[in-house]
């Protein structure tokens, strides 16, 4: 979608928003007009890439270094409403670096619509397994170290909505091969510390000087790297690989239907 | 007795401070004699870089590579405005003991260097329609002249103070914010001469040199980075107005000087649209160039493209560093440049006669530069990731050493990919043409010191992700950078070692040291987030 057809798109939806928009005001701050019309996500990618991009990311995966969240997951939050992101782009949010914008509403709209076609696929037929084993396992396999519903571990990440923002096979391949791709804030790396202790963790933060870990203990601690007499990256993933003889497909399932269950 | 000391001491006390106390009050304020002695006085910064060479080395010797571990905060100033997605990119000024500081949104102060302390602030009321102005809502400084300061702003507006009292004297309007147009940079004061550049180079614009006379505010001549139909120039574009009119071509970082050339050394930034390039073929000079104009008049007298034909927003708005050098056994006047393209280059800043151009990055994007002085491209973006359209470096300045003979800069190592796409060229919108992917997996920066006779690295120091800190060196052998991760630190120009560091608990981002000294006390002031930090032994 480039922005000249951007701009054709914009001229054929403005008659079309502007006899919704009349029809009912009321309604169309709190429903996406255009939520039915594909072409709004594409005239809103236009949007995106020239207004939003810039701290958003291209992608809209968002730029850590400056604070600007991954947009793609912003569905996934459960107060994330049409309405409510809509609002978010209008105002801005106070005190952040996310300004308020001035757009007309059928573009604030389209932006909208193009945040939905951009977000992450989660895992949306149900997922056939055995809810009730599956929390068993979870307890026994997964929960020492991930939360759900505000109980469990903190090394990993909160798994409480994870199937909503990742499909199924992803999720088993995770299970099986938990070091081929780890999040930011998770990488593992070894320590060594002056005092021959070794110590094993996820990075949170670094800078040239220093290193912040969650250690596998799950205690937050802080290292100067000139007191390590190790600092070792190219480590596996904290979380261990489940084989087949360890979860089995079933096993994997149970778990997955848990997780969908406690959304 | 005791009683009569007693009186006798604040008499006593009030003579030896009355003379001072006129001197501040009456103070006539720098000259652009006073500048051109830059460092001479080392209670002063007077301009941007601290002289018009644009190397911020210090002769300042108080804090050394044997004290600097005891570097300890004295004061820090909180100026409450905080820079959506950008930094904190000021260089105060200082003259008489007060800092002249602009922030971001145009904001403006005049702080005690002892203390910290504000004695008038400034806010421009913005209007709530910017368009270059919104998305870097940046100040990289004020000018000074007399009793005058200038300050550009993000409506495109050239503003003239009272630096007694904050009190605007006069402003000028530069070109239509609207349209995309901004102002960002540090004006460049010469003799009866104040010059500013313009940013917006992602929109319809067209980019300028303004000179303007500081007492009457008039315009005394205008430079345009992209020719119009039929001068010298156009031949590198098509022969279309309409695209001549907005060729983008940005001025947003400042310049140098150099007196005995009445020369100004300017860069210039990318062609627009940034990435999509089926409507520009050609060179588009003198986007992605240096030029060197005459201060009188603002005509050209040479120029050089680092960057022939950009398609990856590499803008060469670096400050231009001179220095009087060795040159293969000849003395020779240079300029150098660090530039976004991923190459350190050297020219004779009398002719602009090419010199040397060796990448001090990975870049896989060109290896070398022929003998014609253009870069040899072997990588497009085709044949995988070239720099990211943050560049191999950027705006924020590097230093030159003088002796070691060493230009240190932060580099940049970044892999992007660019999928080009045509803009809607609407008036008042970026116009980037384009989306790129990085891969923020593969980033990070580095401090690199480059021998100028040959550009092959000396020695580095790494950090953790792609920095935007600039660099200054002080004569005690020091170099002061900062990084990404917020750490303000001091080096050994010689080895760079690592001698010490503080966490200033932002990013720094775009700014760069400064220093001075006041009452025997050696100050280095950083920006950072949004504070000003001030240390001391």
């Amino acid at each position: 979608m480039n922005s000249a057809r951007y701009l054709k798109y914009r001229r054929q939806l403005i008659p079309l928003i502007f006899i919704l928009l009349s029809a009912n005001s009321a309604f169309s701050q709190t429903v996406n007009p255009l939520a039915a019309d594909p072409r709004a996500a594409r005239a809103g990618g236009g949007i995106f890439r020239a207004q939003c991009a810039s701290c958003h990311g291209a992608d809209a995966k968002g730029i850590e270094t400056i604070d600007a969240p991954d947009l793609t997951m912003i569905w996934t939050r459960a107060e994330s409403t049409d309405q409510v992101v809509f609002q978010m782009i209008r105002n801005g949010i106070p005190g952040s670096i996310m300004p308020p914008h001035s757009f007309p509403d059928p573009e604030i709209w389209m932006l909208v619509s193009y945040l939905h076609s951009v977000a992450v696929t989660g895992t949306s037929k149900q997922i056939v397994g055995n809810p009730t084993r599956g929390s068993e396992l979870f307890q026994s396999s997964c929960l020492l170290c991930h939360r759900v519903d505000g109980s469990g571990g903190s090394l990993g990440p909160d798994l409480s909505a994870i199937t909503a923002r990742r499909a199924q096979a992803a999720l088993t391949d995770s299970i099986r091969n938990p070091s081929v791709n780890i999040a930011r804030r998770y990488k593992p790396v070894s320590l060594l510390t002056d005092d021959n202790e070794r110590v094993r963790g996820a990075i949170k933060s670094e800078d040239a000087f220093s290193i912040q870990v969650m250690d596998s203990n799950q205690v937050l601690r802080g290292f100067s790297k000139s007191a390590l007499r190790e600092l070792s990256r190219d480590e596996p993933s904290l979380m261990p690989s489940f084989s087949e003889s360890q979860l089995s497909e079933t096993d994997i399932n149970d778990i997955l239907s848990y997780l969908q269950s406690v959304r | 007795m005791k009683q009569i000391l007693i009186r006798v001491l604040p008499i006593i006390a009030g003579l030896v401070s009355w003379p001072t106390f006129i001197q501040a009050q009456d103070a006539d304020g720098p000259t652009f004699e006073d500048i051109l002695r830059g460092f001479e006085d080392p209670s002063r910064w007077l301009t941007y870089s601290g002289d018009y060479s644009g190397r911020r080395h210090s002769p300042l010797t108080q804090i050394t590579t044997d004290n600097v571990d005891q570097l300890r905060p004295a004061w820090t100033f909180q100026t409450g405005t905080t820079t959506r997605g950008r930094g904190f990119e000021t260089t105060p000024l200082l003259d008489d003991g007060v800092l002249y500081v602009t922030g971001s949104n145009n904001y403006a102060w005049a702080i005690d260097a002892r203390t910290g302390r504000s004695f008038w602030q400034y806010r421009r009321n913005l209007p709530g329609d910017l368009t270059y102005g919104a998305s870097a809502p940046v100040n990289r400084g004020f000018g000074m002249l007399g009793n005058q300061l200038f300050m550009v702003t993000l409506d495109a507006h050239l503003m003239s103070f009272d630096r007694r009292t904050g009190e605007v004297i006069w402003e000028r309007e530069l070109a239509d914010y609207q349209v995309g147009y901004s102002s960002t940079m540090a004006p460049l004061v010469l003799d009866n001469k104040v010059i500013v550049g313009i940013s917006g180079g992602e929109y319809q614009t067209r980019g300028f040199i303004d000179a303007f006379d500081p007492v009457s505010g008039e315009r005394i001549w205008r430079f345009n980075t992209i020719p119009g139909p039929g001068e010298a120039g156009s031949e590198t574009w098509p022969a279309d107005p309409a695209i001549l009119a907005a060729g983008g071509g940005g001025t947003w970082m400042n310049g140098s000087y150099d007196a005995d050339l009445n020369l100004i050394y300017w860069g210039i930034g990318n062609p627009n649209p940034d990435y999509y390039d089926e409507n520009r073929p050609g060179d588009n000079l003198y986007t992605d160039s240096i030029v060197a104009l005459d201060a009188n008049t603002g005509d050209i007298r040479w120029h050089y493209q680092f960057t022939p034909h950009d398609v990856h927003d590499w803008d060469s708005n670096h400050m231009p560093v001179l220095a009087n050098i060795e040159w293969q056994g000849e003395p020779r006047r240079v300029v150098m440049v660090g530039n976004r393209n991923g190459f350190f280059y050297v020219l004779d800043r009398v002719t602009g006669e090419f010199l040397l151009g060796k990448p001090f990055t990975a870049t896989s994007w060109a290896r070398e530069i022929g003998a014609d002085g253009r870069p040899i491209v072997v990588n497009d973006g085709s044949l995988g990731c070239v720099p990211d359209p943050w560049g191999s470096t950027n705006f924020y300045p590097p230093t030159f050493f003088p002796g070691l003979d060493l230009f240190i800069l932060t580099a940049r190592e970044t892999c992007a990919t660019y999928v080009p796409e045509e803009p809607a060229n609407t008036r008042g919108q970026a116009n980037f043409g384009g989306t790129v992917f990085i891969d923020s997996e593969q980033g990070y920066g580095a401090l690199r010191a480059l021998d100028v006779h040959s550009g092959e690295l000396e020695w580095e120091f790494t950090y953790p992700s792609p920095s935007f800190g600039g660099v200054m060196s002080t004569a005690s052998g020091l170099v002061f950078a900062g990084d990404h991760e917020g750490n303000f630190m001091a080096f050994s120009a010689e080895t760079g070692e690592n001698l010490w560091h503080y966490q200033t608990g932002s990013r720094i981002w775009g700014a760069a040291a400064t220093t001075y000294m006041l009452d025997g006390v050696q100050y280095v002031l950083i920006p950072s987030g949004t504070t000003l930090m001030a240390f001391a032994l």
